[in-house]
């Protein structure tokens, strides 16, 4: 018996001197950034995903999850990373784009790529909750998922995740996000935002919020025409890797 | 902000196809262990020390902790070593090692280092009064504060990077997870190395004793070193802690590359 689910575990592909950070979303696990990872580790990269505290598991071990649990996991991964990089570029799917953002604003990176990357809580009905949410969980402590989002057929049949939402997870991910809005003011860096126009949950227009709050000169949105949320599953996972790909070259071979 | 305290950040040293994996103890963080995984490093292997859930950051993290939460950390390190070694050591100190030895019934490694690990919780009559509230105790009085100090290098205790308090919800933990350990020992079978201070006051070094014989290890040793406390990977003595652990990997490892 293990702790964690099969499939579920966290990987790190050794390449080379530059390293790639890859963080995976709410309920999901390191599994849904693997292809994204055998990419970049083919282009020469070394990748680290570590698996963010409480996901893999069991769906439980969420309702004493907060929000500082899965940015400490983030920084695990960064300074696990280090251990074998000289240069690393953060890169995240949703909730794990939202953690990109975070630990650009304040741990020394290259750049940062966050793929369907939230502004804000998506369902309205659970930002309204969210003053009442700690103790709703108390008694509702999680809901069923309906689906993965994933339009791929294929990417479906793989994914890991949790197959239902932790009542208490929808209060931390606001906090998250709140944390985030708050950082994204100082991150001055190189940030290429990648997002679905099918997307039906975080929609265009939470690129273009992040887009705005960013300092830096260097940043863009690539948005891709097909798939939905989960990009490094999705159909046009190629294109946010070869892009993603590209990204890091660019930020990484520039002085400094 | 930053969650991760400086000094208590995990580790990870690639190098050579055997990996070491190290695991520090409760209330602790890697920095335990750092100064071993260096030393492993020079000598060519492939080191990574885990940051266990909740430890390094705040100490009221900790009463969200279950101990399986702990051996997760431990597996996740684990994980990540996997696809660069071929071989695998599993080394702990305190209850760290009390989660390499139940690693080792899961992921069966080519060693297994214990390095002042308890095998029960050493008798405290004041836990034992308070073993019954202490869940809804833990809600007003979440810590309580550790006694004095008894390193026997002081610059050891400047260095280290730890929580200044038990969490008392946590101690809790402790009981499952060493019983856990206690029904794994005799379930591994693989060289098995102890080492423990006459001089711990926290854990005695019978504790030693009785891990060694219930061990299903054929291979089993067990050192004592004399002028240290607990924490022996940190204290006076830790080169000689350092030497005795590279001296059994370099050991198990040579009989297993030069067997192949």
């Amino acid at each position: 018996m293990t702790q964690i689910m099969k499939g579920g575990q966290p990987f790190f592909l050794p390449a080379g001197s530059t390293g790639c950070l890859l963080l995976h979303g709410f309920t999901g696990t390191p599994n849904e950034m693997h292809w994204m990872g055998e990419y970049l580790s083919g282009r020469g990269y070394t990748v680290l995903a570590p698996r963010i505290f409480a996901h893999g598991t069991q769906l439980s071990d969420m309702f004493r999850a907060r929000w500082k649990d899965w940015v400490a996991s983030a920084e695990d991964g960064y300074h696990l990373l280090k251990g074998s990089c000289e240069k690393i570029v953060i890169a995240g799917l949703s909730m794990g784009g939202t953690l990109s953002l975070i630990l650009s604003s304040y741990l020394p990176v290259s750049g940062v790529i966050a793929m369907a990357a939230p502004y804000e809580m998506h369902d309205p009905t659970v930002r309204r909750l969210r003053p009442i949410l700690p103790l709703l969980s108390l008694f509702y402590r999680s809901r069923a998922k309906e689906s993965s989002g994933i339009l791929d057929p294929m990417a479906k049949q793989v994914h890991v995740d949790y197959d239902g939402y932790p009542v208490r997870g929808g209060y931390e991910l606001q906090e998250l996000l709140e944390e985030m809005r708050s950082n994204l003011p100082q991150l001055n860096k190189p940030v290429l935002l990648i997002n679905s126009k099918l997307d039906e949950a975080v929609t265009p227009e939470h690129a273009r919020a992040i887009f705005e709050s960013l300092p830096s000169s260097d940043k863009q949105i690539l948005m891709l025409e097909e798939g939905g949320h989960n990009i490094p599953r999705d159909l046009a996972r190629q294109t946010a890797f070869q892009a993603a790909g590209d990204f890091i070259q660019r930020v990484t071979s520039e002085a400094g | 902000m930053r969650q991760i305290q400086s000094g208590a950040e995990p580790f990870f040293y690639p190098g050579g196809e055997t990996g070491c994996l190290l695991a520090h103890g409760f209330t602790a963080s890697p920095q335990e262990v750092h100064r071993l995984g260096e030393h492993l490093a020079q000598q060519g292997y492939t080191v990574l020390g885990v940051r266990m859930f909740a430890h390094g950051t705040k100490h009221e993290d900790m009463n969200r902790a279950r101990w399986t939460d702990w051996l997760t950390s431990v597996e996740d390190g684990y994980h990540l070593l996997a696809n660069h070694c071929k071989r695998f050591f599993f080394i702990g100190s305190s209850v760290g090692g009390s989660l390499s030895l139940i690693l080792a019934t899961r992921f069966p490694p080519a060693g297994v280092v214990m390095l002042a690990t308890p095998i029960r919780l050493p008798p405290d009559p004041r836990l034992e009064r308070l073993k019954p509230i202490l869940k809804p105790l833990s809600y007003l009085l979440p810590a309580i504060p550790k006694g004095p100090p008894t390193w026997h290098d002081p610059q050891a205790q400047v260095e280290r990077v730890a929580y200044t308090a038990y969490p008392l919800r946590a101690i809790l933990e402790l009981e499952p997870l060493l019983a856990a350990m206690r029904s794994a020992l005799p379930k591994v079978r693989v060289p098995a190395f102890l080492m423990h201070s006459k001089n711990d006051r926290f854990i005695p070094s019978e504790h030693m004793q009785q891990i060694y014989e219930r061990l299903g290890s054929s291979d089993k040793h067990m050192t004592l070193v004399e002028d240290s406390s607990h924490v022996i990977t940190c204290d006076a003595e830790r080169e000689v802690v350092f030497q005795n652990v590279t001296g059994f990997i370099q050991r198990i490892d040579t009989s297993i590359t030069e067997g192949v």
